[in-house]
């Protein structure tokens, strides 16, 4: 005859079987990425942690060419989901997902009418800080606006690691709504375990208006934005 | 004693009551049709209203013709904003704030179309947007289809609070509070031919001193207490269908 101890030991057991796999397990934002007819559409998918237009950029992922991105993130809540394809107006997206649960999101991008006004790339380079002895490295991004309204949103992304950046204007900017200065922006690196790997990086820059240059990979080679048929 | 909106916003448990004062609102009106004849027809709020569909769908900058609707281009999604208001609108640290629908799209009309003065535009697509949600429940920072932000109910909750101690230190006076909560949804009208928006409206209300402002926080607060008192109802109640347009 089984003891009604032994049973309720082994139901608690169970139960913080439970508990524990479902701690375990993976919390994703995922999703695909067209555009208005259904085209997969490829480029990046980059996490704000917190609430959306907060700038504390997180993890992300490259979108592939069947307009599918997976993010696993270190836990649950709100996140701003940033999704940026070339020749289209970057998508920003206010989401929740729950911990251990995975978030489907279908994304549909309007493509930019003209390239007239966005921000435009002049070039992306990498530099060893010699004083550092190969353990930083600086990430520094050229960049100008038409219109003279660069946000924060001067991103760059490793795909290696699957973080996201802002990277720093030439001068300290306090508020977030202002316009930012055109010139050298700019991404402290830690390299002492590995040195780095420009392959890895790519970079989009949007505007305060939405404006958005194309992603830029290697080799980092800007080319004259084409607005999209 | 808290109002409805309070006790929806400040526990999660509460949050299925949206469901049941939607139930009751569909049960209590006429259906969609009503509502949407209280904004049909010709007159000067017709007006308005195709003003503001023209700034929704058009920039004014014919080099940057990105418009609202470029990227918010699906009506069915847009009808249910006018009636999410007040709500935190996210903006980069530490702009977030709770604000009324003619505050939030001030701010993206001044943004994004570079508008010195964007209160004229704006007041014509709150116009345009309270018209094209006439028929949706008053559900302020819930919106079909999109997630509740725990933070974000309780950022209005806190808006809500503040809003009943300026109301009742500013207005309670003269007003009562269920009459007054009512007639907010009369707004934008039309006053002496001039779109006013209830925010304008609220700035150049004479006894209230010092003057409130149209783009301010106590306005947000204020507006939020008094929609929170009016939440479950249509946007567009057929209540109040007589003070829409300019006598």
């Amino acid at each position: 005859m089984i003891r009604p101890a032994l049973v309720l030991e082994l139901a608690v057991g169970l139960a913080a079987l439970g508990l524990a796999l479902d701690a375990r397990a993976q919390t994703v934002i995922t999703g695909t990425v067209t555009s208005k007819a259904g085209q997969p559409l490829a480029g990046l998918a980059l996490l704000e942690k917190g609430e959306i237009h907060n700038n504390v950029w997180d993890r992300g992922a490259l979108v592939d060419a069947n307009g599918r991105f997976r993010i696993e993130v270190s836990s649950g809540g709100p996140y701003g989901l940033h999704i940026y394809s070339s020749g289209y107006i970057y998508a920003p997206n206010a989401v929740k997902v729950d911990a251990g649960k995975t978030l489907e999101v279908h994304i549909v991008l309007v493509p930019e009418p003209t390239r007239a006004n966005d921000p435009i790339v002049k070039r992306v380079g990498f530099f060893p800080w010699d004083a550092k002895q190969g353990k930083v490295a600086f990430v520094k991004m050229d960049i100008s606006d038409p219109n003279g309204d660069l946000g924060p949103q001067v991103l760059a992304f490793n795909a290696a690691a699957g973080r996201a950046y802002a990277m720093a204007p030439p001068r300290q900017m306090r508020d977030l709504k202002a316009n930012f200065p055109n010139g050298v922006y700019q991404l402290e690196v830690d390299t002492s375990a590995a040195p780095i790997n420009p392959r890895d990086w790519h970079f989009v820059v949007a505007d305060h208006r939405c404006n958005t240059t194309d992603i830029l990979s290697f080799p980092h080679e800007p080319k004259p934005p084409r607005v999209v048929p | 004693m808290p109002t409805r909106l309070q006790v929806l916003v400040r526990s999660d448990r509460a949050l299925p009551a949206v469901s049941v004062w939607i139930l009751i609102a569909l049960l209590s009106v006429g259906g969609v049709g009503s509502i949407r004849a209280l904004w049909a027809g010709n007159g000067p709020r017709q007006a308005l209203v195709a003003e503001g569909e023209r700034w929704w769908s058009t920039s004014p900058d014919p080099t940057n013709p990105v418009a609202c609707a470029t990227c918010h281009d699906d009506p069915a999604a847009a009808r249910g904003w006018a009636a999410s208001f007040p709500k935190l609108r996210p903006l980069p640290p530490p702009h977030s704030r709770v604000m009324t629908l003619l505050q939030a799209n001030a701010e993206a009309v001044a943004r994004h179309y570079g508008l010195e003065d964007p209160r004229p535009a704006a007041t014509a697509i709150t116009a345009y947007l309270t018209r094209l949600g006439a028929d949706t429940i008053i559900t302020p920072a819930v919106s079909a289809g999109q997630p509740v932000f725990p933070e974000r109910m309780a950022r209005l909750a806190a808006s809500v609070t503040r809003g009943e101690r300026v109301y009742a230190r500013r207005c309670e006076s003269c007003h009562r509070v269920p009459e007054v909560a009512v007639r907010v949804l009369a707004f934008p009208r039309l006053r002496e031919g001039r779109p006013e928006p209830v925010e304008s409206f609220l700035e150049d209300h004479r006894p209230l001193t010092p003057r409130l402002r149209w783009d301010g926080q106590e306005v947000a607060d204020l507006m939020a207490a008094l929609m929170a008192r009016i939440a479950g109802r249509p946007l567009g109640d057929p209540a109040i269908a007589g003070r829409k347009e300019e006598s």
